[in-house]
């Protein structure tokens, strides 16, 4: 009875770390030992085909977060510099066309880039030439980058805000030129912000198969097509979590030299 | 005047932000008034849409779907990150409890879906909808947890001591002190589940099987097969409503005291 008394709260406190070591650790460590007991399924994965897939899921996430990155820098710069007293209203406003489904979102981007579409028909009356985009690679981008924007600029946003600006002003002070305070001051002290941003926008960009196969059409093929194909069609599930597998092996190697990259680049900077 | 100027020229990245941000949706909802469906101009106002909408019952069934399933998912994985908390109070070590649950926002979506196909078959369990709610839990979880655990450990030793001191239990004290201090969290990370399980698409593909159809795969199948006006009505209607839940999340979190 007092053993009972005593283990109560463990009992009632432990749902959550049996529901997340079931349902979330279990199935990933069963990724594993069933990817690679069929050693079949990888010889048919490592191929050039997949090779092809992966490669461009990885070109996809890769041009995804940096443009995101070179959109959201500036502005979250501009922000915490510039329009300090806004930033609560321009976070809101960022927050809010997430709250929809964002297949809804997808949807609305045909209407902006079909062909006889709001962009086409605004291109055509200041005398442009009518651009088909949809099912193109640049669809898939624009999507993309609409999506996880709001990703990179938290992130950002916050690092900047705890950036100490007297730090800036003194290297200012001391002969600095705008640019080299900016390379050897701030973009040094918000690396933290940086990074969590590119694998914020990366991580998931490298899985997302909603926006290719909608926006893209039949021929674009990324890791989650080929993942649902073996999965879901296909029936022969061996062969999909061999891919799964093999793939986040991938991303993984393609995060940390991205943390990496960054790192180098920033010290790079800094000289 | 130049720095006015400058000023108005500083906003226009931001400025430009917001179009490309907002200009899809708008778009989508001028034309869910349109008469003559897309990609036809203008063609008058109509709310023929929306009466079409209303009467689609493949749609409703959908959304009724999609509710249960989030409110499920929200309410399964709040009660189990506070009854964690519960474990916290009572002198249990959360610190080593927590770290395992930041996986779920480490690993893509995918990788987690295949993951639980693949046990759901293994113990041979059919999907349906006991599977799509335990996927969307393990999602939840994932928030929940370290949200409200943070709260948690942001909270003044003192108040805890001093309701053991005035002779509270730590029962007590988990009910009057704790529950009290970390709700604002606790219902803004239910929310947030709420709206991320109503949203997914990833989880649900894999885990939902043949026979569940949420809001998510109903709307893939409909896109899947041609762009009609019914869906610019039902986003519209989507927007406004997600809008409502929106404000009461950053009331909650930016406020922190609304209830």
């Amino acid at each position: 009875m007092r053993f009972l008394r005593k283990e109560l709260p463990f009992t009632i406190g432990i749902p959550a770390v049996v529901w997340q070591v079931l349902f979330c650790i279990i199935p990933l460590v069963m990724l594993l030992s069933v990817g690679f007991r069929s050693q079949e399924a990888y010889s048919l994965v490592v191929s050039w085909l997949y090779g092809r897939v992966i490669g461009y899921s990885l070109f996809l996430a890769a041009a995804t977060m940096l443009i995101c990155l070179a959109i959201a820098y500036p502005i979250a710069y501009l922000l915490v510099t510039r329009f300090y007293r806004w930033r609560q209203v321009f976070l809101f406003f960022l927050m809010v066309p997430f709250w929809t489904n964002f297949l809804l979102h997808m949807f609305a981007w045909y209407f902006v880039l079909e062909r006889e579409g709001v962009l086409n028909t605004a291109l055509r009356s200041v005398g442009f030439p009518t651009l088909s985009l949809l099912n193109t690679p640049i669809a898939i981008l624009i999507m993309m980058v609409y999506y996880y924007v709001p990703f990179a600029l938290l992130p950002l946003q916050s690092a900047l805000e705890r950036v100490d600006w007297r730090l800036r002003e003194a290297s200012l002070d001391l002969g600095a030129s705008w640019w080299q305070s900016m390379r050897s001051v701030v973009i040094p002290l918000t690396e933290g912000g940086i990074i969590s941003a590119a694998l914020l926008v990366f991580v998931p960009a490298f899985g997302e198969f909603a926006i290719p196969e909608l926006m893209g059409g039949d021929r674009s093929m990324v890791v989650g097509t080929v993942v649902s194909y073996y999965m879901l069609t296909a029936r022969t599930p061996e062969v999909g979590i061999a891919f799964t597998v093999f793939s986040a092996a991938i991303l993984a190697a393609a995060a940390i030299g991205i943390v990496r990259g960054i790192r180098f680049l920033i010290r790079q900077g800094v000289r | 005047m130049t720095t006015h100027y400058g000023k108005i020229f500083r906003a226009l990245p931001i400025v430009a932000l917001f179009i490309f941000l907002y200009l899809p949706l708008s778009v989508l909802i001028i034309f869910s008034f349109n008469r003559a469906p897309f990609p036809a101009p203008w063609a008058g106002g109509t709310f023929d849409w929306y009466r079409e909408l209303f009467a689609s019952w493949h749609l409703w069934s959908a959304c009724l779907t999609s509710l249960f399933v989030a409110l499920a998912a929200s309410g399964l994985s709040v009660v189990m990150g506070l009854a964690l908390i519960f474990y916290g109070v009572r002198g249990g070590n959360l610190r080593r409890l927590i770290p395992p649950f930041y996986i779920n926002l480490i690993i893509p979506e995918v990788v987690l879906a295949v993951g639980l196909v693949t046990l759901f078959a293994a113990c041979g369990i059919q999907l349906g909808y006991g599977t799509l709610i335990v996927a969307h839990t393990v999602l939840g979880l994932g928030y929940v947890v370290p949200i409200v655990a943070a709260r948690y450990e942001e909270i003044d030793r003192r108040l805890v001591e001093a309701s053991l001191d005035l002779g509270a239990t730590r029962s007590q004290t988990f009910w009057a002190v704790i529950v009290p201090l970390v709700r604002p969290s606790l219902l803004a990370s239910a929310l947030l589940v709420f709206i991320l399980s109503f949203d997914d698409f990833v989880l649900t593909y894999f885990c939902a099987g043949s026979s569940v159809q949420t809001l998510s795969l109903y709307l893939i199948s409909v896109l899947r097969a041609g762009v009609s006006p019914v869906i610019n009505a039902l986003a519209t209607i989507l927007f406004l409503v997600s809008n409502v839940l929106g404000l009461v999340f950053c009331s909650l979190t930016f406020k922190e005291r609304i209830f």
